[in-house]
């Protein structure tokens, strides 16, 4: 199933299709306004305020970074003081056996090794990733979104979705072309 | 356009080499027309220096160092923010169009900074032990073998020549991109950028060399039987460093003073704390590379340079750099949030400011003071005066022309710009 999935019905949701990027920008700010939250918009290219527009805010891929990066500072620390001083001390030119100095190289690039595989796992984790089908793919118009196309989908879990009114919102926003995405669980199934 | 560029003569050329073109500057991007803005800091300046002129009466050699701590200071954030420009012309950058301004027109202290050399040369005795003839003579008991096969370059009229020929090189630089920006905003000639481009191309080959060497003749060889090849490239951080929070700190005074509204933003102001942050960590990287490698390689001539700046007090100071220099200002500017916060840019960016005459003082001052750590009233003294003529200075060039490049192709997309 899917992140947005609902437990009572296989509504996954509407989709509507705007114009253009000022368009989908403008509906985003609208559909954000009306109290929406569980929407996403799609596009063939980034548009920039987009963020802005959804109400998204800061993202968190920060803090995994950050708790990677942690990680890989005391593990390089820990590193080189087990293995220097503990596990197999040797006498190199009467240096000690352990010291902060030759370490810090250590510690430096395993924080920047667990700070990016860190980013990497929360931007997967966060995104709900890796996730090979999404219902929206039932769409036939949805392809075009690659391409040529901007989308907005409200999905049916947001706590303001009602079939009807959200329809009525979005058209009132200037959407083009409306259609209500069935989430039916198999991938073969036809839209 | 009727309005050519004319260039002045000397002595107002010293503050800016063309004549004022504020009047042809649009609505948006009109200076301060505020004089206290120089007023103040030339009265806090001349103050300071006058304070700096009795330390020299009490204690000449003190105030030489002093004198220079504060000098390469106001050296590196204007060696900074020629790279700055440079930079931003090579890369064709588009973000940075609405600050560089700001950047160009403190490259233009390069002429004051060489007036303001001459104390420095008036010191050499003083400041720099190579310049003693008994250390160079085998029959006297001072002499020394180490500084002697150092003769062929550290002597006091090559000294002197490359002196010159830094400022000569810095401020050709400087004036050709100062002078065709400003013929920019007159007459938006086509084929300026281009030539900035080519301008730039050359001049970061020149700043890179004599940056490092300058960096090398009025800080390193203060203590001339230590060497660290490394020594410009930590220069250059400090200074691209501090030019950065610089550029900010003006860009919200301005915009304080009710200039450059809706001009620069806080997408700006998250770019510029982004080079600050990078630098902070830049900075350190070179400081602790340099570190490192003296404290693998444990060579006496090396070693004792760190070993007078952990001792007698002077460990005190070395752990203040470390913390207020790299650990703070990284957690600070850590968030997001914080680059894009005017307040907290403007606090750092006067931190950065402060830290890197912290960072001067920690270079040179214990040359003078081996035995004790020393913050002697002379070397703030120095400072406030030095720092405010040039701000002074700089900021009374800055309200003579147009605030940013009007006419630069890029203007709109930096205007426009978003991270």
């Amino acid at each position: 199933m899917s992140i947005y999935g609902r437990e009572d019905s296989d509504l996954y949701g509407v989709l509507a299709e705007f114009r253009d990027p000022g368009e989908l920008l403008h509906a985003a700010e609208g559909v954000h306004a009306a109290g929406y939250r569980r929407f996403d918009t799609h596009s063939p290219f980034p548009i920039h305020g987009m963020d802005g527009a959804m109400g998204l805010g800061n993202s968190k891929v920060g803090i995994f970074s950050l708790g990677g990066g942690l990680t890989g500072l005391a593990l390089g620390y820990l590193l080189q003081w087990w293995t220097g001083a503990v596990d197999y001390p040797l006498n190199i030119s009467g240096k000690p056996a352990f010291a902060i100095e030759p370490s810090v190289p250590v510690m430096f690039e395993l924080t920047i090794l667990f700070s990016a595989i860190g980013a990497v796992i929360g931007m997967f984790a966060l995104n709900g990733l890796p996730r090979p089908y999404n219902p929206l793919f039932y769409s036939e118009r949805f392809a075009a979104a690659s391409d040529d196309a901007f989308f907005l989908h409200v999905a049916s879990n947001d706590k303001f979705f009602d079939v009807e009114q959200t329809q009525d919102l979005l058209r009132s926003l200037g959407a083009r072309h409306i259609e209500l995405v069935y989430d039916h669980g198999e991938a073969d199934e036809d839209s | 356009m009727s309005s050519a560029l004319k260039t002045t003569f000397f002595p107002t050329w010293l503050v800016d080499p063309v004549r004022a073109t504020a009047q042809h500057a649009r609505a948006p991007f009109r200076p301060l027309s505020n004089r206290m803005v120089w007023i103040v800091p030339l009265a806090v300046g001349i103050a300071g220096l006058a304070l700096a002129g009795v330390a020299w009466a009490m204690d000449a050699k003190q105030f030489y160092f002093s004198y220079l701590v504060a000098w390469t200071s106001c050296l590196a954030i204007t060696v900074g923010a020629q790279f700055f420009v440079l930079i931003q012309h090579l890369t064709k950058a588009r973000w940075s169009v609405v600050v560089r301004r700001i950047a160009e027109a403190l490259t233009w202290s390069f002429p004051l900074l060489a007036v303001l050399s001459i104390p420095v040369v008036l010191g050499m005795h003083d400041l720099y032990h190579w310049t003693h003839a008994d250390v160079m003579n085998p029959a006297d008991s001072h002499f020394d073998p180490i500084l002697k096969g150092k003769e062929a370059y550290l002597n006091t009229p090559f000294f002197l020549i490359r002196l010159v020929a830094y400022f000569v090189i810095w401020s050709t630089i400087s004036l050709l991109l100062y002078r065709s920006s400003i013929r920019q905003d007159l007459d938006a000639d086509p084929t300026i950028p281009a030539r900035q481009r080519k301008v730039s191309a050359i001049g970061l080959l020149f700043m890179a060399i004599t940056t490092a060497f300058a960096s090398y003749d009025v800080l390193m060889s203060t203590d001339p039987h230590w060497f660290s090849t490394i020594f410009g490239v930590y220069f250059f951080a400090a200074s691209f460093w501090t030019a950065h929070a610089l550029i900010a700190l003006v860009a919200i005074f301005i915009q304080r003073n009710k200039g450059l509204q809706n001009v620069v933003t806080e997408e700006h102001y998250h770019d510029l704390g982004k080079m600050m942050f990078g630098f902070t960590v830049f900075w350190t990287y070179i400081a602790f590379s340099q570190y490192m490698l003296i404290w693998y390689g444990n060579l006496p001539e090396e070693t004792l340079w760190y070993r007078h700046r952990l001792e007698h007090g002077w460990e005190t100071h070395s752990a203040a750099l470390l913390i207020l220099h790299f650990v703070v200002p990284f957690w600070i500017l850590l968030p997001r949030s914080a680059k894009r916060n005017r307040v907290i840019m403007s606090f750092m960016a006067v931190w950065f400011v402060v830290m890197n005459w912290f960072d001067m003082h920690w270079l040179a001052m214990p040359v003078l003071h081996p035995d004790h750590a020393s913050m002697h009233w002379a070397s703030l003294a120095c400072f406030i005066g030095l720092f405010g003529v040039y701000m002074a200075v700089f900021l009374y060039r800055l309200g003579r022309h147009s605030l940013v490049p009007q006419n630069d192709p890029n203007l709109a997309r930096s205007l426009s710009f978003t991270t």
